[in-house]
């Protein structure tokens, strides 16, 4: 007994003793953790040293205690660092310190990035995909939201228009179709938005959208990131996020001031030329002549005012999170009477409820823009009107000077700018609630469910009294009025599970959703000519001579789709995604009503292979491989459908005694279906030297079939000798290089911080069929002068919208030879035909290159943009309307001409000239901004200056080389240069 | 049990409800603000409309008068129009027209040199196929399983349907024989083929012949009859009258002809519908010749309710030009294109009185240029003046109808077929020839005796009677004078005294387009493809 006693009780010292020698023999390591270039610790860093782990806390540091004696690896991990090791040596009863400073090693790769259906981190995406954070976007006065990002993103081209809150227009990896739209689809916090942003009567649909309120933009390029999005995806997709609450409840308020003016008008003759071309060429008519010297321009422009009001209240707590602005922006615009005002309210609310199982949000973003709008003819008018003229005459019924004649005339600008109103209300209103749950007995799968809306009430009144001279011509006096109407409703369910891929290796995330929208649209619409009175305006309907044309179209559409993703992650290192879309369309005829839209891509990142960990400049390097098909259902509604139209009174059938009506179909293509692209792409993402130098490089090619086209047909198969139908085919290809650097980065407080951003973009586009059978040639591109002019062709081969002109000939010194053009042998010919007329040039860039620089000093900060478009080209159709003496001679007065027909003496015009094909290649300093940062009884405050379109250095002789999406400069808006001053302060 | 395992299972079923609610993977949406096949014929008054869109397929050129919203595309709309192609490619290849413009397409017309692509040749080619589609879908919608998918028809309906039925084939069965004429072998399109369907296949010129004839002969009893109310619409006469048109001319579709049903469908139509001789020679041709009572079929035209830049608004404005008046002849100015060539001029007798609306003051009986308008006789045929001398409703569109068959062809038909052994009666046929002459001239002074009645004296008796009425091509074919050097007029072959043109220039090729757009096409061996 006594002796089990004593093994027990030895056991029992073994047992205390054993610890407590392990307690006197074990060591600790402690330390903490930083940024090793902001010195900033770093929360949650991961460290492990043999079987002990533990995390860095918010200050960086950790412990790891009851740790053996001896020497092993001591691992410091976080990701967006680079992973540390080193061996320490742990002595019994002692504390080591081992303080880790961590080298960044692309930021990037933990940011997260929007993607079509979710969120993932930029480091796992396998697609072309590019997000732009507010801090980043172009500054200054901008109503549109596609400003913010223009020459931001590679491969996106935002082309300009000028007028205050102008429609824009966006092309990503180049022009994808020709009778569909080319624009891309707009995703507003998951509320898919109309091909083409939507309806307005106010410029731009998406100006609905204070850029304020946008916290960022991301652009899905290619069709592994796109195809998600299905039968809209072919053109691209960009998704906008809408700013939300962090942090404190704290109000931003921010008021700016800018002022714009006109940089460059058309270049036109003045009095004296003028007058002596007319006494040269219509010498009878001189003595229509009068004797002032009125510059036009000068009469219709202004130094354009601006304000933008905008007061935000926002804050989060613990399970929820607010945002409520209120915006006010009104922008007059560079023309007299033309102007902009939009008042704009949004609403983020974000709840979390059950344990953070359940997350609600709820975003709503609304406004009412008016828009008073120049009258069509005002520019057309301030070109061709004869500086010779007086502005006003106090014995006119209107007030204005104007030509006394029946025949065609040039009409005062000044009296149709003031006489007319043109204006559009817009109410639009974007919204939905949205609801996550994360399944609490499956931790893993996540439902989602999202409904939104989208409204809109456009209203366009237009109203030109009779007194007007080209009214009294013609309609004697017009108002047009119109209440359309749109609404969209969305729901999409989807759920997605991620999780490792036990038995194997890695991490899976399956996603599967459904997607249902309608949309309602209706079109009423009235317009009268011949008024009786003009004094109502726009406010009453005066009787008529003649019957007012009213009309009304109801649209309906519905796109229901199915999709699933599946991501594959291995270690980051290996990352493959698939997914595929089904999409149902009530626009494609009943055999094509469903399309199947796959996509799938894969990344290797390849600098974390052991042959390339060595090189220590190389932070990150991700190369990706993606191929899939999307489709472009953007046009219009029911082509499948054979419409019976009733004939007018005058095309009536006699039977008898009584004329009968008639009515007739239209031939259709009842499989109409999408126009499918499909595109490759081959890219690379980069960091070096930790995050200093990061970018990306991509390769892509866009084949594009079906496309939509009026064609002729076998005779005998449809109701007509024409069909539209899916038959042409088109290609895209080029290379994008984003780079953004760190070129000075300051480690204290204070110091000089520059950073420059470069992107550059290629794009090569041919149309490559158009029939199946035999060639064809489509002239388009209409333009003014003539009869039924274009100047443009669709023709297999060569770009689309190439322009289609004939080689001027010109004479030894240079000056062409009028009617004159060299034909395809070389021989000088008498005329632009057949034999002379081939493809030449066309309106897209062959280069776009881009550069942004931001750059910190102390409290002040400066940025730039630049923007050089190489490659393109305009048609100048002031020039070649207007370039000829007959304007002295046509119609029943003299009208001005361009200036071009000092160089070109021209007598008649000469519409289809090579001559009027001008390089439109540019240098424009896109903004300047300098802001000065303080605090204002402790608020954060920020005094800013920024002047948008600083310079621009170009060939072109027009008034500006970004001249519509067609390159045809038809007296377009002038371009201004906009100063704009203010303050933002958030308390 | 535990309750919490249910809840994987109710969750994913709520899902799925919520999916299956949402409902729809219907993707349909019928559009609300045009009318389509799908609610056109609630409207009872559609299949009326749709019958008369058949016919007005002759007389205007798109949808809204006088031009707008048109039918074919890729040509200016008023070129595009049936009569006036039909028209140009009967009259101006042959002895009887010459037209002074530049529009292109319409030159080679007059010295036939035309080719593949000849605008005009194609237009046509394009109507004639327009027409039967057209034609195909009415007998398509009004067909008896189309009937049975719509709401119970009265009975009265129905049998105006029955009728329009008739009609819808005779109107596809009068382009048909335009196509044969005109072209030879084309394809044969049915109301059995669907919309967008494969390119058709071509069908012989004899197929096409034989399908033409049994659909006329089985049509026959079925369409309207003549009356008032009936005018504008094809009638059991029209029907015999286009019969007579093809046996006629059976000899040139299918190589064997056949007189005798020529001359018996002949004898039918002068004697049993009721026709007579207009006693006006120029009523025939006058605003009001609505009224004639010589006219089987017409295609109308209104100055108010069917207007067009073509048809019977071309033949009268187009037809007056140089010192000539317009206010004369109804309409508001002159377009100066079309004239007679001196081999038609030269047919008549000084006094023939059909030839007494001859405009020669300023004008030249040769034809020695073809641009100037005073080169070669004006012929204004048409008139937008009533009998009563006042003008029609629109001095820009007339009120005009072109008798597109008539009684006094019927005569011609009997003569002729009568001399080349298609049985009946000589006296008959010089009866005839005789009370066409009366009816001219006003007397007998004009009278011929029975030596006289040779092929050739009928041939230019058609050339005197019908002359601008769209048979000249037609009957010169027949006689074998069109192609080779037996008959040579002025710019034939595009020399001014005329010479010897090929056996190809018999028929129109096949429109290169087309060719390209149809797979299953072959360009017919014995045209001219330049």
């Amino acid at each position: 007994m006594r002796r089990l006693r004593f093994v027990v009780g030895a056991l029992l010292a073994v047992c205390w003793i054993a610890p407590l020698s392990a307690q006197q023999g074990t060591g600790t390591i402690s330390g903490r953790v930083t940024d090793a270039s902001t010195k900033q610790p770093i929360a949650g860093a991961m460290v492990t040293y043999g079987t002990h782990n533990t995390q860095a806390s918010a200050d960086g540091n950790y412990v790891l205690a009851g740790i053996a004696p001896g020497t092993d690896t001591l691992h410091v991990k976080m990701i967006g660092y680079a992973p540390h090791a080193e061996a320490v040596t742990v002595t019994a009863g002692q504390i080591s310190v081992v303080n880790v400073a961590m080298t960044q090693r692309a930021v990037t790769l933990s940011q997260i990035v929007v993607v079509g259906y979710g969120q993932q981190r930029a480091g796992d995406v396998t697609g072309s995909v590019k997000q732009i954070n507010s801090a980043d976007f172009n500054k200054g006065q901008i109503v549109s939201p596609q400003a913010l990002i223009q020459s931001k993103v590679a491969g996106v081209q935002v082309i300009d228009n000028n007028a205050p809150g102008g429609g824009l227009s966006v092309r990503i990896r180049g022009t994808t179709s020709v009778n569909a739209s080319s624009e891309p689809i707009y995703v507003v916090d998951g509320v898919v938005l109309a091909p083409g942003g939507g309806l307005s009567t106010t410029g731009d649909p998406l100006n609905f959208l204070n850029s304020d309120d946008i916290a960022s933009i991301t652009v899905l390029k290619d069709a592994a990131a796109a195809s998600i999005y299905g039968a809209n995806a072919a053109n691209g997709v960009v998704l906008i996020t809408t700013k939300t609450g962090h942090g404190a409840p704290h109000i931003t308020y921010s008021t700016s001031v800018s002022a714009s003016s006109v940089t460059r008008v058309p270049s036109v003759l003045n009095a004296s030329q003028f007058a002596a071309a007319v006494a040269q060429y219509a010498p009878s008519r001189v003595s229509m002549l009068g004797s002032a010297n009125t510059d036009w321009f000068n009469q219709v422009e202004q130094t354009g005012w601006g304000q933008q009001q905008n007061i935000a209240i926002a804050g989060s707590g613990n399970e929820n999170s607010y945002r409520l602005s209120l915006g006010y922006l009104k922008q007059n615009g560079i023309i007299k009477n033309n102007s902009t005002q939009r008042l704009s309210v949004g609403l983020n609310f974000d709840q979390r409820l059950l344990n953070d199982d359940l997350q609600l949000r709820a975003n709503v973003a609304g406004s009412r823009t008016f828009e008073q709008q120049v009258p069509g003819d005002v520019l057309g008018n301030a070109v061709t009107m004869a500086p010779t003229q007086p502005v006003v005459d106090s014995t006119s019924a209107s007030g204005y000077w104007d030509w006394n004649t029946s025949g065609a005339a040039p009409s005062n600008p000044v009296a149709s700018n003031n006489l007319s109103d043109n204006h559009g209300i817009t109410w639009r209103s974007v919204g939905n609630v949205q609801g996550d749950y994360k399944l609490p007995f499956l931790r893993a799968l996540r439902v989602h469910v999202n409904l939104g809306y989208d409204f809109t009430q456009a209203d366009y009144e237009g109203f030109a009294p009779s007194i007007l001279a080209d009214q009294s011509r013609a309609l004697h006096g017009q108002l047009n009025l119109s209440n359309s109407s749109q609404m969209n409703q969305l729901l999409e369910v989807y759920g997605e599970y991620e999780a490792p891929l036990s038995p194997h290796a890695g991490r899976i995330t399956l996603q599967g959703g459904y997607a249902y929208s309608k949309s309602h649209a209706e079109y009423p619409s009235f317009s009268e000519t011949n008024l009786a009175s003009d004094l109502l305006g726009t406010n009453g309907v005066p009787g008529s001579s003649q019957p007012p044309v009213v009309n009304k179209t109801v649209t309906d559409s519905k796109l229901i789709s199915f999709f699933g993703r599946m991501n594959y992650n291995l270690n980051d290192e290996y990352l493959l995604s698939a997914l595929v879309r089904r999409d149902g369309s009530s626009k494609f005829g009943p055999s094509n009503a469903w399309g199947v839209f796959p996509a799938f891509s894969a990344a290797w990142r390849i600098s974390k292979e052991p042959f390339l960990s060595g090189i220590s400049a190389l932070s990150d390097l991700k190369l990706r491989a993606s191929w899939g098909k999307t489709g472009n259902e953007a046009f219009a509604d029911y082509q499948q459908y054979p419409t019976f139209t009733y004939s007018n009174t005058q095309a009536q059938y006699q039977f008898g005694n009584q004329f009968i009506t008639t009515i007739r179909p239209s031939a259709v293509d009842p499989n109409i279906k999408w126009e499918a692209t499909t595109t490759t792409d081959f890219g690379a993402d980069f960091a070096l030297f930790g995050s200093r130098v990061s970018g990306s490089f991509d390769w892509y090619r866009k084949n594009t079939s079906g496309l939509i086209f009026t064609v002729p047909v076998a005779a005998g198969t449809n109701f007509s000798n024409y069909l539209t139908t899916n038959i042409g085919s088109m290609r895209n290809q080029g290379v994008e290089l984003a780079l953004n650097t760190a070129l000075f980065q300051s480690s204290e407080r204070g110091g000089f911080n520059w950073e420059a951003d470069f992107t550059a973009s290629h794009n090569s586009n041919e149309l490559t069929s158009i029939t199946s059978t035999g060639s064809q040639l489509i002239q388009v591109g209409g333009i003014a002068g003539g009869v039924g002019s274009t100047i443009q062709v669709l023709e297999p081969g060569v770009p689309v919208n190439s322009f289609y002109v004939c080689p001027q000939a010109y004479d030894g010194s240079g000056k062409p030879i009028e009617g004159q053009y060299i034909d395809t042998t070389g021989a000088t010919v008498n005329a632009c035909d057949a034999s002379a007329l081939r493809p030449y040039h066309n309106p897209a860039p062959s280069w776009i290159l881009g550069h942004t620089s931001s750059m910190t000093m102390g409290s002040f900060d400066l940025s730039f943009t630049l923007r050089a478009y190489l490659g393109n080209y305009v048609y100048n159709n002031v020039a070649s309307a207007n370039g000829a003496y007959q304007n002295t001679t046509n119609g029943g007065a003299p009208a001005n001409m361009s200036s071009s027909v000092l160089q070109t003496g021209f007598v008649v015009p000469q519409f289809t000239s090579d001559i009027y094909v001008e390089s439109g290649s540019f240098l424009r300093m896109d903004n300047i901004t300098l802001g000065y940062s303080f605090h204002l009884q402790g608020a954060p405050t920020r005094v800013f200056v920024t002047v948008q379109n600083a310079f621009t250095i170009t060939g072109y002789s027009g008034v500006d080389p970004t001249a519509g999406v067609n390159g045809i400069d038809n007296n377009i808006y002038p371009r201004s240069r906009t100063v704009t001053g203010g303050l933002r302060v958030q308390f | 049990m535990n309750l919490r395992a249910l809840k994987a299972p109710a969750v994913l079923a709520a899902a799925l409800m919520v999916v299956v609610a949402a409902g729809c993977t219907d993707t349909t949406v019928a559009p609300k603000s045009t009318v389509t096949n799908a609610n056109v014929f609630k409207d009872q008054n559609a299949y009326e409309q749709l019958i008369a869109r058949v016919y007005s397929g002759l007389a205007v050129s798109g949808q809204q008068g006088p031009a707008g919203n048109p039918d074919i595309q890729g040509i200016d709309e008023g070129f595009s129009q049936y009569l006036r192609l039909y028209w140009e490619l009967e009259e101006l290849p042959t002895d009887e027209a010459v037209i002074g413009w530049n529009d292109q397409g319409l030159p080679p017309l007059n010295t036939d040199t035309w080719t593949a692509q000849s605008r005009m040749v194609v237009a046509m080619y394009y109507r004639i196929f327009f027409q039967v589609v057209m034609a195909n879908e009415f007998l398509r919608e009004t067909s008896d399983s189309a009937l049975a998918t719509r709401p119970a028809i009265s009975g009265a309906l129905k049998a105006k349907i029955s009728q329009y039925r008739a009609e819808a084939r005779f109107l596809r069965a009068l382009s048909y024989w335009h196509g044969i004429d005109l072209f030879g072998s084309i394809p044969l399109v049915t109301d059995s083929s669907a919309i967008g369907g494969a390119p058709p296949a071509q069908a012989s010129r004899s197929d096409l012949y034989n399908y033409v004839v049994s659909e006329l002969q089985a049509i026959k009893d079925s369409l309207p009859a003549n009356t008032p109310d009936n005018y504008g619409r094809a009638t059991a006469g029209a029907d015999e009258m286009l019969l007579a048109e093809l046996y006629l001319n059976a000899g040139v579709y299918t190589g064997t002809p056949d007189y005798a049903d020529a001359l018996t469908a002949a004898q039918n139509v002068i004697n049993n519908y009721g026709y007579t001789l207009d006693p006006s020679y120029r009523h025939l041709f006058e605003a009001d010749n609505n009224k004639s009572p010589e006219i089987i079929f017409p295609i109308t035209q209104d100055g108010q309710n069917t207007q067009t830049y073509g048809g019977v608004t071309f033949l009268a404005h187009a037809a007056c030009g140089g010192s000539m008046n317009a206010g004369d002849y109804g309409i508001d100015y002159c377009w100066g294109g079309t004239r007679l060539k001196q081999q038609a001029y030269n047919l008549y007798a000084p006094n023939d009185p059909r030839a007494s609306y001859f405009y020669t003051t300023g004008q030249t009986v040769d034809v020695g240029t073809i641009g100037d308008f005073t080169s070669g006789v004006a012929a204004p045929k048409f008139i937008n003046m009533t009998s009563g001398g006042q003008p029609g409703s629109n001095p820009t569109f007339v009120d005009t109808d072109f008798p597109l068959f008539r009684l006094g062809e019927a005569y011609l038909i009997y003569a002729e077929a009568e001399l080349r052994g298609g049985g009946g009666d000589a006296t008959t046929a010089l009866n005839y020839i005789n009370a066409l002459r009366v009816r001219a001239y006003g007397d007998s002074s004009a009278v011929v005796p029975a030596d006289s009645l040779t092929l050739q004296f009928v041939l230019n008796e058609r050339g005197r009677e019908l002359l601008w009425e769209a048979h000249r091509r037609t009957d010169l074919i027949r006689f074998g004078m069109f192609s080779g050097g037996s008959y040579n007029w002025a710019w034939k072959g595009g020399v001014a005294a005329g010479t010897s043109i090929s056996a190809c220039r018999d028929i129109f090729p096949l429109p290169a387009s087309e060719i390209v757009a149809n797979p299953n096409l072959k360009q017919n061996a014995g045209a001219c493809t330049q």
